[in-house]
């Protein structure tokens, strides 16, 4: 089609490449995603608590991975923290090693930037809380975990959740950054078919549709839910 | 049809009228038009292409390139030297913006097809395995299953993959590489054995060794765009004139390089030529 030239799929090498490159951008996505929506509702917790060296901490944590480019934090969980002592005994050669592996160097940046952004958009969803629903809970006699837990997170997550969904189809994308530390997700390997095949054109355009159909199973995915959590008078009528 | 669908297919329109677009013009009438040569050269590569203490690009490929352009256009000058990497130097061949590449290209099926080469003016070996002077590994068939450092697009990680069963762990540059295998996140370092060769040279370097030494010898020769004719004559006559004057045994000797019979015995041959 178009001239294209995709016979180099026929090869059983790269096809097994690109399976491994695609479970590998899923698990990393899977695993920083669910890590950071963790972060959010803890960090936007301890928000709410209004303590005042707790709010100091979570904005410097906020202020810290949201502020700096994940690249660099995987550059620097992989060749700096070994330095820093974060270093393990390799039990065949004997030999020093670092802890981290690059996966799980990938997997905590992309965890710690998405949570900071989580923090956020969940903080934002927290304080569109109309005081009078808090205050219709106090005087019912809900205590103060109750009040978070059964009233402000029902409502706050769904008010939040169409940023969530940018945060989370951003941090789908960034995965592709993890090639750098060498994590052979879909980038890693598309990059070595390229230089292998010179099919360029032909690899891209294979690797952004991929990425294409998996962020849109994702963003509809979120979609749904947001359908499926609707609450009356709040967002879009079905 | 939905949304997605109907954003895939005009994005695949636009990317093959943009394949299609290729233009095969005359080089060798543009270059003289121009009265500049445009070389895609290597600066990060003892002994073919790098930089010296003045910053200056220089190296066996960087001479070559300078006689060439000399031949063509008489003057070693009308030149313009641009960096490339072995990860895009073929794209900027076939994008257009260098005129010829000499920057350590290996000679291989897979490029012939896309691109033509010039005379095998050298005959590198191909990769050898760097590693601790402790290690008792000494054959490719050992690494089976075992983490080795590498650099992404190099030509024999998918050998290296597919037939040695290495776990290769690849870097964007050779500098991340170096330092992940100080770190031991891998046991060894696969990379061009002249490169590997010229790192040992260097004091950090001397608990060192080559461990593994090259399964192969690539025929190195510059690249062209493909059917660009008398271009390619042109560079071709400017290369073998070279071996003739002896030039490229000079320049292994300037550039610190082991003499090689190859080099020799085409010296030898295009003399009698000439």
């Amino acid at each position: 089609m178009f001239g294209l030239d995709y016979s180099w799929l026929a090869d059983p090498a790269y096809q097994s490449w690109l399976v491994t490159g695609v479970i590998n951008t899923l698990e990393l996505a899977a695993l920083s995603s669910s890590v950071a929506i963790l972060i959010g509702m803890l960090g936007a917790l301890g928000l709410s608590l209004r303590v005042f060296w707790l709010d100091a901490l979570i904005e410097l944590f906020v202020e810290v991975f949201r502020n700096t480019p994940p690249l660099l934090q995987m550059l620097f969980a992989y060749f700096t923290l070994s330095t820093l002592g974060l270093e393990t005994t390799d039990p065949v050669t004997g030999l020093k090693m670092p802890l981290l592996s690059a996966f799980a160097c990938a997997c905590i940046s992309l965890s710690l930037f998405g949570g900071a952004l989580a923090i956020e958009a969940f903080r934002s969803g927290l304080e569109t809380m109309p005081k009078a629903i808090t205050e219709a809970g106090r005087s019912l006699g809900y205590s103060r975990w109750a009040r978070f837990w059964r009233i402000e997170v029902p409502i706050a997550s769904r008010v939040c959740l169409p940023s969530l969904t940018n945060i989370l189809t951003n941090l789908f994308k960034t995965t592709s950054q993890a090639s750098v530390i060498t994590v052979p997700e879909l980038m890693y390997y598309a990059g070595q078919i390229y230089n292998d095949t010179f099919r360029t054109l032909e690899v891209m355009i294979l690797i952004l549709i991929i990425y294409v159909v998996l962020v849109s199973i994702l963003s509809y995915g979120m979609s749904r839910l947001e359908a499926y959590l609707t609450l009356p008078g709040y967002g879009k009528e079905q | 049809m939905n949304k997605f669908g109907k954003l895939a297919v005009s994005a695949i329109a636009l990317a093959s009228a943009v394949a299609s677009n290729t233009v095969f013009a005359d080089t060798l009438d543009d270059v003289i038009a121009r009265d500049k040569l445009i070389v895609g050269v290597k600066n990060d590569y003892p002994p073919y292409g790098y930089l010296n203490d003045a910053g200056e690009t220089v190296g066996f490929e960087v001479e070559l390139a300078k006689y060439v352009a000399s031949e063509l256009l008489g003057s070693p000058d009308k030149i313009e030297l641009v960096p490339v990497v072995a990860a895009n130097r073929i794209q900027f061949l076939e994008a257009g913006r260098v005129d010829v590449i000499f920057a350590t290209l290996g000679v291989t099926d897979q490029r012939d097809e896309v691109i033509d080469f010039t005379v095998h003016y050298v005959n590198a070996a191909g990769p050898s395995v760097l590693m601790p002077k402790a290690a008792t590994v000494d054959n490719w068939e050992q690494l089976k299953g075992q983490s080795i450092c590498g650099i992404q697009g190099s030509y024999y990680n998918k050998k290296m993959t597919e037939e040695f069963g290495i776990n290769l762990v690849n870097f964007k540059n050779q500098p991340d590489a170096y330092r992940a295998l100080k770190d031991n996140r891998c046991i060894g370092f696969v990379f061009d054995d002249m490169t590997l060769q010229k790192k040992l040279e260097e004091a950090d370097w001397s608990d060192y060794k080559i461990a593994v030494t090259p399964y192969e010898y690539l025929p190195m020769a510059g690249g062209l765009r493909e059917d660009d004719a008398a271009f390619a004559e042109a560079v071709n006559k400017a290369i073998v004139k070279a071996e003739g004057e002896g030039k490229l045994i000079e320049w292994e000797t300037v550039f610190g390089m082991p003499h090689s019979e190859y080099i020799a015995e085409r010296a030898k041959a295009a003399a009698a030529q000439n």
